[in-house]
């Protein structure tokens, strides 16, 4: 889930590089810092062309802000880093979807490249003791994909970069 | 593999589709984890494999209505036939409901044969003459998606024939009926 925090803590922020006598650039001290963790790979394997095929992963993303704010930045393999699984000359695209708590079947659609803000972690410590998880990472292959997709084995990498706000 | 089963009558014809299956491998798993720092990457690896699929679609009943027997009858329909293998290959298999499949309309006492014909583009007014429960040569689909529902619009011809040797055979008044079913198997 997105919360709406960044003006709160942008304000907070603000005061306090005032105070230092220094420019803000962001929410969050310079030496806050977070960790991606517990990440597996996906294995599809076959799939059907009649409905969306969702895989959900419980993963552990931690920040040491103040907020335990963090963004998520996911890049694909795909061409201009796009999520497309490819099978030789073939693509077959794919959705991101991120929640900011273990177990969601759903959450908050990424876009290739893009920093999507405003997600808090729950987790205690960067790997998570417990929680054991604070936020899900879904990948979906949707129905309308699977329905112009050319046979064959299809594989693609994602990259998931979180940052502390 | 998979059918659908398509109806054909004096009447009417019934449509069908049909799908087939495979699979493929699943490479090493290598999902790699972030470490703590001012920004964190981990990266996974994701695989998933498409089987070989078909679909046949846009089918319409047949119905010869009041046939002349000195006259030959004919009907053609376009229809979409997908493959989705890297050649878009297929094969046709039609089957009647006559005796082992034969194509045979039947008004309960007495049946009447008729032929079918397939064209692997449409708009075709003749095509290749296809065997009861016979698997065609290889053919291939210019479908662009499962459903013709951009151009082109159709891939194939159905062809359904009944020859003035077998009309003759047909009491005039009386209703013949049978189904025609299509099984597409990608290749």
């Amino acid at each position: 889930m997105i919360r709406n925090f960044p003006l709160i803590t942008n304000g907070v922020a603000l005061g306090l590089a005032l105070a230092c006598g220094m420019l803000p650039s962001s929410a969050y001290a310079a030496n806050d810092k977070a960790r991606i963790s517990g990440l597996a790979d996906v294995a599809f394997g076959p799939v059907s062309t009649a409905t969306d095929t969702p895989i959900s992963q419980d993963v552990c993303a931690y920040s040491s802000s103040a907020t335990n704010g963090y963004s998520v930045t996911a890049t694909g393999s795909g061409g201009g880093g796009a999520f497309t699984l490819s099978s030789g000359a073939a693509q077959l695209p794919y959705d991101v979807l991120w929640a900011d708590s273990a177990g969601q079947p759903n959450g908050t659609a990424l876009s290739a490249g893009t920093t999507t803000s405003g997600f808090i972690s729950t987790a205690g410590q960067q790997g998570c003791s417990n929680p054991t998880a604070s936020a899900t990472l879904t990948v979906v292959i949707r129905a309308a994909s699977l329905g112009t997709a050319l046979a064959g084995s299809y594989t693609g990498s994602l990259q998931i970069t979180i940052a502390p706000q | 593999m998979n059918k659908k089963s398509l109806k054909i009558s004096a009447q009417r014809l019934m449509l069908g589709a049909a799908l087939a299956g495979a699979l493929a491998g699943s490479p090493a798993l290598a999902a790699t984890q972030g470490t703590l720092g001012a920004t964190s990457t981990g990266t996974v690896t994701i695989t998933a494999s498409v089987p070989n699929r078909a679909r046949i679609t846009g089918l319409t009943d047949v119905t010869f209505a009041s046939q002349d027997p000195n006259t030959a009858a004919s009907s053609a329909q376009n229809v979409c036939v997908w493959s989705n293998t890297a050649t878009k290959a297929y094969t046709i298999t039609a089957s009647g409901s006559g005796t082992a499949n034969a194509f045979t309309l039947s008004n309960g006492s007495s049946t009447a044969a008729y032929s079918v014909e397939w064209a692997a583009t449409s708009g075709q007014t003749s095509g290749t003459a296809l065997t009861a429960a016979t698997a065609s040569a290889s053919l291939t689909s210019g479908a662009v998606n499962q459903t013709c529902s951009s151009a082109p619009t159709a891939s194939a011809t159905l062809l359904v024939k009944m020859a003035t040797v077998d009309l003759g055979t047909m009491s005039a008044g009386s209703n013949y009926t049978g189904t025609l079913t299509l099984l597409v198997t990608p290749q």
